[in-house]
């Protein structure tokens, strides 16, 4: 195997996993850029092509590159703190623009 | 006899991961406030110019693409780093950094190139935004990039030892997580800003 003996709680990468993210990651980013440059579809369609494009190469990071997993005791602790991190970074973004929206709502009516 | 020796380095070694993991973990919540105001602002263009005129996005699509190779790279001096070949972990080390250095040249390229056309960070709310989450960013991969650095000087020099092997797992974490980051910046403030 050749893999490290100590639990970071990252699985050791392998060559196979770490170049089949890379093509991925390489489609998921040429898919969205095509679609703009060439806008090949309507706002909303594009909208979507962009925010699924992102969402599905953070997974394949995620999963092929840092190699998260809830397999030890000590990934399972790296998977929560990453989870809670989301939490508190979502409250931070949609908190702001939700405020800021009905701000700018309410000065206009 | 020397189970209980190996399994405390074994634990104090995860423990300082832990921290460093932790570290990015609030590093995320820098770059979703960032977000956060950008998101709010850049609209605010007042009467400067709007970025979208600006954006070229076959450039930033170069950009993107050195840096994932930069990430590709990190990954083949893990690899190589497991099978404790400490030269090949220096050579692709030193392949990121030069596939590093181009992603930051060609951002202060740009930088310079936006500067140039009117579109300082001082002309609207919005180009404050813009310039502050992109630059932030700019500043962790530079300081990774110097970071690189020292660690190949450290292996040449010390040979992979546990140390070694330790630092280059952070800055693993450290130079994935810039990549991560670079995904949303580009879909949220180069695409959704061409549309």
């Amino acid at each position: 195997m050749g893999g490290t003996s100590t639990d970071y709680g990252y699985s050791n990468k392998t060559f196979g996993v770490y170049a089949f993210g890379f093509i991925l990651c390489i489609f998921l980013t040429l898919v969205p850029f095509y679609a703009v440059i060439h806008s090949i579809a309507s706002y909303e369609y594009l909208a979507a092509i962009i925010l699924v494009s992102a969402v599905a190469q953070f997974f394949v990071q995620i999963v092929c590159f840092l190699r998260l997993n809830t397999k030890t005791e000590q990934g399972k602790i790296n998977v929560w703190s990453f989870v809670f991190t989301g939490v508190v970074a979502f409250v931070v973004i949609a908190g702001s623009v939700w405020i800021m929206c009905n701000l700018n709502y309410f000065m206009m009516h | 006899m020397n189970s209980k020796v190996v399994a405390h380095a074994h634990n104090s070694d995860a423990a300082d991961i832990l921290g460093f993991w932790l570290y990015i973990m609030t590093d995320c919540i820098l770059f979703g406030t960032l977000f956060a105001v950008y998101l709010v602002l850049h609209t605010s263009t007042s009467y400067g110019p709007s970025l979208k005129h600006l954006i070229d996005l076959n450039y930033v699509l170069g950009e993107t693409m050195f840096l994932l190779l930069s990430n590709f790279a990190f990954g083949l001096a893990i690899i190589a780093s497991y099978r404790k070949k400490g030269f090949m972990t220096s050579l692709m080390l030193l392949l990121t950094f030069a596939l590093g250095l181009a992603f930051v040249f060609m951002e202060v390229k740009e930088f310079i190139h936006l500067v140039h056309e009117g579109y300082s960070w001082d002309v609207s709310g919005a180009a404050s935004a813009f310039f502050t989450l992109v630059g932030t960013h700019g500043l962790h991969v530079s300081l990774g990039l110097i970071w690189i650095l020292v660690v190949t000087m450290q292996i040449m020099t010390m040979g992979l030892n546990g140390a070694v092997t330790r630092r280059l797992t952070y800055l693993g974490l450290f130079w994935n997580f810039l990549d991560i980051v670079w995904i949303f910046v580009f879909s949220v403030v180069y695409l959704f800003g061409a549309i």
